[in-house]
C-alpha cells in the first residue's frame, strides 16, 4: 500500500485511477443521488418543524428527539423491534444451521431438499405476509381446519390475536433458507481430513460440532447475526399485514398495527404518511439508524473476540 | 460395534425422513394458499370446515385477474423491474471490477463505504427523498428506478469483486496489447467470464424489485403501481370485504414468475451464491 502510494505519479497509477473512476461512476452518481443527498436532506428536516405542507418551516434543533424520547409508545417501538430483531436473528440462525448439518453430507434427494428449502425465501414478504395470516386465522385459516378435522385442537385458535409477534416470527423460519445457503457454503470449506482424524482420534458426532465445525464457520455466523441484526431492525409490512385486527378492503397500510408488534420502521410510515408528522417521523428513522450503527460496531468491534482466525492479519 | 458405513446409511436415513418431515411442514402454507384459493367464501366461513373444496372454484383465478386490472399492473411490474435489474446489474458489475481491477490508494476506503451502505436502514433513504420528490412535485416518474438501479447492490459488487479476483491478470492483458479499449476488455474478456455471478445478481436485482412495497407505495400514482402493492391491499367485495379466495389467487400469479425463474435457474443461481459469495 505504501510503495503504491509512493509511484501514485506514475502514468500507469493514472491510467488505473482513470479506469477505476470510470468504472465506478455509475455506481457513485446513484449513491449521490439516492442515498447522500436524501440523507443529509433528512437529517436537516428532522431537525425542523416540518409537516406535509412546508409552511413556516424553522429550525427547532433536537426538539424531535427530545420530544421521541419522552413519548412511552414510540419508545417501546424501539424495544418491540430490538426484541423482535434478538428473536428473528436467532431463529434464523439456529434453524438455517440445523437445516445445513442436516444436508452438509451425502444423502438422496440432497439437491432436492436443498432448493425446497431455499425457495421459500424466494417469495416476496407482502406475498409471505398473506399467505401466512390465510394460514393462521381462526375461523377460515387452513391450519385450524387440518388441526381440528384431525381432532388435535377442539376449535379454532386465535395464533395472531393470542400473540402477534409469534405469528410474525413464524415468518422466520420459513425463511431461514438464506441463512442454510451461507452455513452450507461454511461447511463446504472445512476440510473433510479434520473430521476424520477426529474420528479416528475417538470424537463423537456432537464433538466434532463443536470443536472442529463451529470455530472454523464462526465468521460465517458472525456475518450472519450481523446481517440479521441489520435486516430485521428494518421490518416494517410484516405487523399490517398480520394484524390480529379485522381488516377491512384497502385498508392494509392505514390500520395501525397493535403496540406489540408495531415496529419502528412501521410506525415511522404510519406517523410521516398518516399522520404527516415528516420531522418526527424522520427523528425517529435517525434514531434507528444510529441504534443500527453503534450495535454494528460495538458487535465488530467487540462481539467478534470469539471468531476463530488462521492467522493474525486477516483482522 | 457398529462399522462405520452401517452408521452412516443409519444417519443419512434419519436425516432423510427429518428432512421429509421439514419439507411438508413447510409446504403447508403453500397448500393452503392453493386450497383457499379454489374454494367460495361461504365454504371457508362453514361450521364444520373442510380441508379441500367441495368443487374446485377456477372462477377465482378469472376474478384474480379481472377484478383488479391485473394485467395492467403486471405490465408496470415488469417495466419498473427491467428499468430497475439493468443498472443495478451493470453498475454493481463496474463497481466489483473497478474494486477487483484497479486498486488504487482510495479503492479500500471506498469499498468500505460500500459495504457500510448496508447499515443504512432505507426508509432513513426513502423517506426524504419522497419529500424532496413531493416538493418539487416530480413523484410519479419510473426513471426513479432508473437511478435507484445505478446505486447497486453492496452484496452484488462484493460477489463481482470476488468473481472478478478468479480471472487472471494475462486473460486482460492480451487483449490490451491488441489494442483494445476499457470498454472492449470488459465486455469481450471479463464479462462472459462471470455469467454465474450475472445469473445471481440478474436474479436477486429481479427478486427486490418485483417485491419492492415501499419505493411503489409512496412514489407512483395507480396509473404506475405496481402488483406488489395492488395484492398487498388485497381484494375486496364492494362492501370493502376481504376476498381471501381471490385474494390468494391473485397472490399464486403474483409470485409466480419469480418461483418459474428460480427453478428454471437453481442449478446455477445455489452454485454461484456458494461459489462466489462466501470466498472472501
Amino acid at each position: 500500500m505504501a510503495a503504491n502510494a509512493r509511484i501514485s505519479a506514475s502514468p500507469l497509477e493514472r491510467h488505473k485511477r482513470t479506469s477505476f473512476y470510470i468504472f465506478l461512476a455509475p455506481w457513485l452518481i446513484g449513491f449521490l443521488l439516492m442515498q447522500v443527498v436524501p440523507i443529509v436532506w433528512g437529517f436537516l428536516i428532522s431537525m425542523s418543524n416540518r409537516s406535509a405542507f412546508p409552511i413556516a418551516v424553522r429550525f427547532v434543533g433536537l426538539k424531535n428527539y427530545i420530544a421521541l424520547f419522552a413519548d412511552a409508545e414510540t419508545l417501546s417501538s424501539y424495544w418491540v423491534s430490538f426484541v423482535y430483531t434478538v428473536l428473528n436473528t436467532l431463529i434464523g440462525v439456529v434453524t438455517g444451521f440445523i437445516f445445513a448439518l442436516l444436508l452438509d453430507r451425502e444423502l438422496p434427494g440432497r439437491g432436492f431438499f436443498r432448493t425446497m428449502l431455499y425457495f421459500p425465501y424466494m417469495i416476496p414478504l407482502v406475498a409471505v405476509g398473506w399467505i401466512f395470516r390465510i394460514f393462521l386465522e381462526r375461523d377460515t385459516g387452513f391450519l385450524n381446519i387440518v388441526l381440528v378435522s384431525l381432532h388435535i385442537i377442539p376449535s379454532g385458535i386465535p395464533y395472531m390475536q393470542n400473540s402477534p409477534m409469534g405469528s410474525i416470527l413464524m415468518l422466520s423460519f420459513w425463511q431461514a433458507g438464506w441463512s442454510m445457503i451461507i452455513f452450507l457454503g461454511a461447511l463446504s470449506t472445512v476440510p473433510r481430513e479434520l473430521y476424520e482424524v477426529a474420528t479416528i482420534d475417538g470424537a463423537g458426532y456432537g464433538k466434532r460440532v463443536r470443536h472442529i465445525m463451529l470455530p472454523l464457520i464462526s465468521p460465517f455466523i458472525f456475518f450472519q447475526l450481523v446481517m440479521s441484526f441489520i435486516y430485521a431492525m428494518q421490518a416494517f409490512i410484516q405487523p399490517y399485514i398480520l394484524n390480529p385486527r379485522p381488516i377491512r378492503g384497502n385498508w392494509v397500510m392505514t390500520n395501525p398495527p397493535p403496540n406489540d408488534t408495531f415496529f419502528v420502521m412501521s410506525r415511522a410510515y404510519y406517523i410521516i404518511t398518516g399522520q404527516h408528522k415528516f420531522a418526527y417521523g424522520l427523528a425517529m428513522l435517525w434514531v434507528l439508524f444510529l441504534v443500527v450503527l453503534i450495535f454494528t460496531i460495538l458487535f465488530v468491534k467487540f462481539g467478534g473476540f470469539w471468531v476463530y482466525t488462521e492467522s493474525e492479519e486477516r483482522r | 460395534m457398529m462399522t462405520i458405513q452401517t452408521r452412516d446409511r443409519w444417519s443419512a436415513t434419519l436425516r432423510f425422513i427429518a428432512l421429509v418431515i421439514i419439507v411438508v411442514i413447510f409446504f403447508l402454507p403453500l397448500v393452503s394458499m392453493l386450497v383457499t384459493s379454489l374454494k367460495r367464501m361461504d365454504e371457508l366461513y362453514r361450521v364444520p370446515a373442510r380441508v379441500f373444496p367441495e368443487t374446485p372454484v377456477w372462477d377465482n383465478y378469472v376474478l384474480a385477474w379481472t377484478l383488479v386490472n391485473f394485467g395492467k399492473y403486471l405490465v408496470n411490474s415488469i417495466i419498473l423491474t427491467i428499468l430497475y435489474a439493468v443498472p443495478a446489474v451493470m453498475s454493481s458489475a463496474f463497481a466489483g471490477y473497478a474494486f477487483s481491477r484497479f486498486q488504487v490508494r482510495e479503492s479500500r476506503a471506498i469499498f468500505l463505504v460500500v459495504l457500510s451502505t448496508l447499515m443504512i436502514p432505507v426508509m432513513v433513504t426513502i423517506m426524504p427523498l419522497y419529500m424532496i420528490m413531493a416538493k418539487f412535485q416530480v413523484t410519479d416518474q419510473r426513471g426513479l428506478w432508473f437511478v435507484w438501479g445505478l446505486a447497486g447492490i453492496p452484496f452484488i459488487i462484493f460477489l463481482f469483486r470476488q468473481f472478478f479476483s478468479t480471472i487472471p491478470a494475462s486473460f486482460e492483458e492480451s487483449a490490451r496489447i491488441d489494442g483494445a479499449g476499457r470498454f472492449r476488455v470488459f465486455f469481450s474478456v471479463m464479462f462472459p467470464l462471470v455469467q454465474t455471478g450475472l445469473i445471481v445478481a440478474a436474479i436477486f436485482a429481479f427478486q427486490w424489485s418485483w417485491s419492492e412495497f415501499l419505493m411503489p407505495v409512496l412514489f407512483l400514482s395507480d396509473e404506475k403501481i405496481t402488483l406488489a402493492v395492488k395484492v398487498a391491499m388485497s381484494y375486496a367485495d364492494q362492501k370493502e370485504n376481504i376476498l381471501y379466495n381471490v385474494g390468494m389467487a391473485g397472490i399464486l400469479y403474483y409470485t409466480l414468475p419469480l418461483v418459474i425463474v428460480y427453478f428454471a435457474l437453481q442449478k446455477r443461481f445455489v452454485a454461484g451464491l456458494l461459489a462466489g459469495g462466501l470466498k472472501g
